[in-house]
């Protein structure tokens, strides 16, 4: 039915052309006038829902323990010691220069000059800043350093065991660009710091240039993806005319789907931002049209009925290759994960167009070519016929004849694939977006060798009862427990109130090593933590226990952004806890970026595969319904099966981390590497039931069909691989696999699909 | 109508009349006697003293103390605190001998320890026992740390009151902090500090204010901490002016067992 009405509107479009074209520019300019109210949105954390658990329970423990949710770590490394006049000179300059800076909180900047040391001197009990003033002499130097390294609350947090790195922590307000407050830390850093080095770190810097990148690379990489698919297209059919259909079917999509995306006051996301270059790739489809055009004109020498008979035998295979695609992206709507839906949806909507256009712009435009222009574009096929048309049948005629051994090899590659997919690893990591040599992954990097962990979480403890912190066995438990997780390498530093006591009953005791423990009555808790309280500034307790003592957190540093870790951390929490549990039946619950990138990793990445999951069965179903055959339903599906177990196991083998644009490949792979079965199955049932011999015509399927599957496949490749060249990794693994997927499952359409019809023949055409 | 305007004029100049005695201060003058009023009141003084910490949730700490506070020369003044809650210091004592233009000097009597150590912080803007205010909010400022400015004056709960600007003449935690000085009594009805960023960072109000004694005296303040939402509410009781405290109970040996006649 729906066919049948595409069908018309072609025919009122080939009639019309005029008016489908200036009716196109106009709803096009309604789309494109949204633009300029684009947001953009780069946390990952916004991924789950405001009222989801984990982020509601987050926002709870930062607020709770009045902790900054984005930190940005400036790195201070000198082989020579950072305790130098030079260095600790610009530190101070820095941390005051840095306060300044709109967007920073600079109340809890954590500097050498910002941190209190609570140290014993004659019986006085002295809390200072770690650096007050610069020291005068060597002598003064030693001491300061002393000070510092022997603090067990600064090793590894700010100063490195060493004394060769130290560094600021600069928390910024929700909603500040990280990039933005770094670059501008960045200009204070002088040109020539000698020694010094300086390192740019943290989840808001390496998040928000992310997102600045992502468009700067989206807005290279869509024009030049395009380009390339103009070039392919000349030299295929060297037509201007058809560069242009193509580009504007692609561009129309493009802006219509944007236009309703912003116009709808979403937010442009990660994933969002590669639409542009998904949409392009899917406007490709359009080459079918283009390459039955050229050999229907050859044949019958009428523009009008070339067109129109093109059309009538395209329209089946093209609706259902669209309408796979964008049910492969609408299925992404099941997922939980809000800006998964929304790209979903969108690049559903945005198939929807190209599907239109296909049936009112292309025709329209086909109309307007001169009719000698369009002798142009069938010469060229008719050139090249002899030698693509020979080497095709040649293909075709092979594939028959060997069906059983290309079967029984696709066997083997099966197997292997399934191995890969055993060993395939589920594992998101935002510094490895960038590429290693990048300054966000080095700094990462750097830090991570000389410091606790640029990446944190929490484990909260939650007791029954108030003031039950203060129990000497509940502190020596977490004192234990945090010894426990710190035998886990990655595992940089932590902290917890159980080291301010620590360190309080060690300095009350004249700096006397054998009193850096937990004391053995809650009054001498108390009291000390009444003491700490007085002595250092309020946040440093309240980052550690709540108002009445019945809640504490434990500090981590972790020195990889994995999301792996933290899942570690937390067995190995649950196993130590079983072995010795904490009084009073008190329980432990994770939180922080660390453990929001675990259940997002989890969240995101299996919802995607749930969804993918759906998205192959709405597919199927489509299949028996295009081919009216359940055998030949799944013998279309095949070629898609094959290519992203190949794929996956592929990825699984390299040890290529399964992250996020991974899985958004998935879904796109199943849009688009089903288009080359249905266009090859479509179009066999078209032609046998015209002329009724199987292998003639599977082997005209080959031939003619097939061109229009490679020429798709190979400008869908190319568009893809220019991404090779992207600054951002994930833009790469996109380029790549996108490319090898399109080429696979062309191969696999043609080449396997005629050997399975053949081998299931009775069944299949009766 | 005639009778009206008269009584109108009669107003006016009755209000001028006021305005012009208020006009007399100088803002320095006003910043002198706030302070003299706010801190300084009588010889000495004695309070049983409550407070309640309460964060953003409404989640509670408390400090119930018995505070004696003594005059000396030079502006200078020495505390006594003896702690009755929490329970889990009680016993404790703190003293602090305050030196307007010196760091303080603070001893603390730690039970558990039976000890006595000297505290030393440079830092005036350190939590005052744990709470919201600092020590600069519990015993005043040095007078000639800032500038002052008479913004206006306006009402404040229906209270007259002068709004004085204190400009620190050096860099300081905050950069200025405006006051609601009540016009007849020259407490502080409110101050507001700002950071160096000019955000409102603590608000302080003066909830209750009584005379005892003649002396106007603040029974109910509360400090919030904008940024955390987190305040501190205290009560003062019993308060007592003028009792003769002697320089015997400031002596640091008797801080573990502090003369029970200045605690009842």
């Amino acid at each position: 039915m729906f066919i049948k009405m595409l069908t018309k509107l072609a025919i009122f479009s080939v009639d019309h052309p005029k008016l489908i074209i200036l009716l196109t520019i106009f709803i096009t300019i309604l789309f494109a006038i949204q633009f300029p109210k684009i947001t953009i949105d780069t946390d990952p954390k916004h991924m789950l829902s405001q009222a989801s658990p984990v982020r509601k329970n987050n926002d709870k423990v930062e607020k709770d323990f009045e902790l900054n949710a984005d930190v940005i770590v400036l790195g201070i490394v000198n082989k020579n010691g950072v305790i130098n006049k030079k260095t600790l000179s610009r530190i101070t300059k820095f941390t005051n220069e840095i306060k300044k800076i709109s967007g920073v909180i600079s109340q809890d900047i954590i500097s050498f000059t910002t941190i209190d040391n609570v140290l014993s001197e004659e019986n006085t009990l002295i809390a200072k800043p770690v650096l007050e003033r610069i020291p005068e002499t060597d002598k003064e130097l030693e001491l300061l350093k002393k000070s510092i390294i022997k603090n067990p609350l600064f090793v590894n947090r700010i100063i490195s065991p060493d004394a060769t790195a130290t560094a600021i922590y600069v928390p910024i307000k929700p909603a500040v660009n990280g990039k933005e407050v770094a670059d501008k830390i960045k200009q204070l850093l002088p040109k020539d710091a000698g020694d010094d080095e300086y390192y740019l770190a943290g989840d808001p810097v390496a998040r928000d240039t992310f997102g600045i990148e992502m468009f700067r690379q989206m807005g290279l990489f869509s024009p030049i993806a395009g380009i390339v698919m103009c070039i392919a297209i000349w030299i295929m059919f060297r037509s201007v005319p058809l560069i242009a259909a193509n580009m504007s079917v692609a561009m129309v999509s493009i802006i219509w789907c944007m236009g309703l995306l912003i116009g709808m006051k979403f937010p442009v996301h990660i994933m969002s931002s590669m639409s542009p270059v998904f949409l392009m790739a899917i406007a490709t489809d359009s080459i079918h049209i283009f390459n039955e055009f050229a050999f229907r004109f050859r044949e019958v020498r009428d523009k009008r009925s070339a067109v129109i008979d093109t059309m009538a035998v395209v329209a089946n295979p093209v609706f259902y290759s669209d309408i796979t695609t964008a049910v492969g992206f609408a299925s992404l709507a099941t997922a939980s994960i809000v800006p998964v839906k929304i790209f979903g949806l969108f690049i559903g909507f945005g198939t929807l167009v190209i599907l239109l256009m296909s049936f009112t712009l292309v025709p329209a435009i086909l109309m307007l070519i001169k009719e000698d222009s369009i002798l142009k574009i069938t010469q060229n096929p008719e050139q090249k016929e002899v030698s693509s048309q020979s080497y095709l049948t040649q293909l075709g005629k092979f594939c028959i004849k060997y069906a059983k051994g290309i079967a029984a090899f696709g066997g083997i590659l099966l197997i292997i694939s399934g191995v890969g997919l055993y060993k395939i690893k589920v594992n998101n990591n935002m510094v490895n977006w960038f590429k290693y040599s990048s300054p966000i992954r080095t700094a990462d990097r750097i830090m991570n060798k000389h410091l606790g962990g640029t990446s944190t979480a929490y484990l909260v403890i939650e007791t029954q009862t108030e003031n039950s912190i203060k129990d000497p066995a509940m502190l020596k438990g977490i004192e234990n427990l945090q010894k426990e997780l710190e035998k886990d390498p990655r595992v940089g530093k932590t902290f917890s109130v159980a080291d301010y006591v620590k360190r309080i009953n060690r300095v009350l005791h004249n700096d006397d090593p054998n009193y850096d423990r937990i004391p053995d009555s809650s009054d001498e808790i108390g009291q000390y933590i009444f003491l700490f309280s007085m002595s250092a500034k309020q946040k440093d307790l309240n980052n550690v226990v709540d108002y009445p003592f019945q809640k504490a957190i434990i500090h981590l540093q972790l020195k990889t952004w994995d999301a792996g870790v933290m899942e570690d951390i937390i067995k190995r929490t649950d196993k130590y806890l079983a072995k010795s549990p904490l009084p009073g039946g008190a329980k432990i619950q994770p939180a922080g970026i660390a453990y929001f990138n675990l259940v997002w990793n989890s969240e995101v990445l299996w919802g995607m595969v749930e969804s993918f999951l759906w998205g192959l069965i709405l597919v199927l179903i489509l299949l028996i319904i295009q081919t009216r055959s359940l055998l030949l339903g799944v013998i279309s599906f095949l070629p898609l099966i094959f290519t992203i177990l190949i794929i996956y196991g592929v990825v699984g083998l390299i040890g290529k981390d399964f992250d996020m644009p991974v899985a958004v490949l998935s879904t796109l792979s199943l849009g688009l590497a089903i288009d080359f079965a249905i266009h090859f199955v479509g179009r066999f049932q078209h032609r046998y039931r015209e002329f009724p011999k199987l292998d003639d015509a599977l082997i005209w399927t080959v031939e003619r069909p097939g061109k229009g599957i490679f020429l798709n496949a190979i400008l869908f490749a190319l568009g893809f691989l220019v991404m090779v060249f992207a600054d951002l990794t994930p833009y790469i693994t996109v380029g790549v696999l996108m490319a090898v997927i399109m080429l696979i499952s062309a191969a696999m359409s043609i080449i396997y699909l005629p050997g399975l019809i053949r081998l299931f023949h009775k069944e299949v055409v009766k | 109508m005639k009778k009206n305007i008269t009584k109108l004029m009669l107003v006016i100049i009755l209000l001028g009349s006021i305005k012009s005695i208020y006009a007399e201060m100088s803002a320095d003058e006003i910043a002198v006697k706030s302070q003299e009023v706010f801190f300084y009141q009588a010889a000495d003084m004695k309070a049983n003293v409550s407070m309640r910490l309460v964060n953003r949730e409404g989640k509670e700490r408390q400090r119930k103390l018995i505070m004696l506070r003594k005059n000396l020369a030079n502006r200078e003044q020495k505390f006594f605190i003896y702690f009755e809650k929490p329970q889990d210091f009680r016993d404790m004592t703190f003293m602090v001998h305050k030196l307007p233009d010196k760091d303080d000097l603070r001893w603390l009597f730690i039970p558990a320890l039976k000890m006595v150590r000297r505290i030393a912080s440079s830092d005036k803007h350190s939590s005052f026992v744990g709470s919201d205010f600092t020590y600069e909010d519990i015993s005043g400022r040095d007078i000639s740390l800032d500038n002052y400015k008479l913004l206006r004056k306006e009402k404040l709960n229906g209270i007259d009151c002068f709004v004085i600007q204190s400009i620190p003449k050096e860099e300081d935690k905050f950069s200025r902090k405006l006051s609601w000085i009540d016009g007849e009594k020259f407490l502080p009805r409110k101050e507001e500090y700002y950071n160096s960023s000019d955000e409102l960072e603590k608000v302080f109000t003066a909830e209750e204010i009584k005379d005892i004694d003649g002396f106007p005296t603040i029974m109910k303040r509360i400090m919030k901490d904008v940024k955390t939402g987190n305040y501190t509410e205290v009560l003062y009781n019993n308060i007592k002016y003028n009792i003769g405290i002697g320089d015997d109970l400031f002596e640091e040996r008797f801080m573990q067992n502090p003369q029970r006649r200045y605690l009842e």
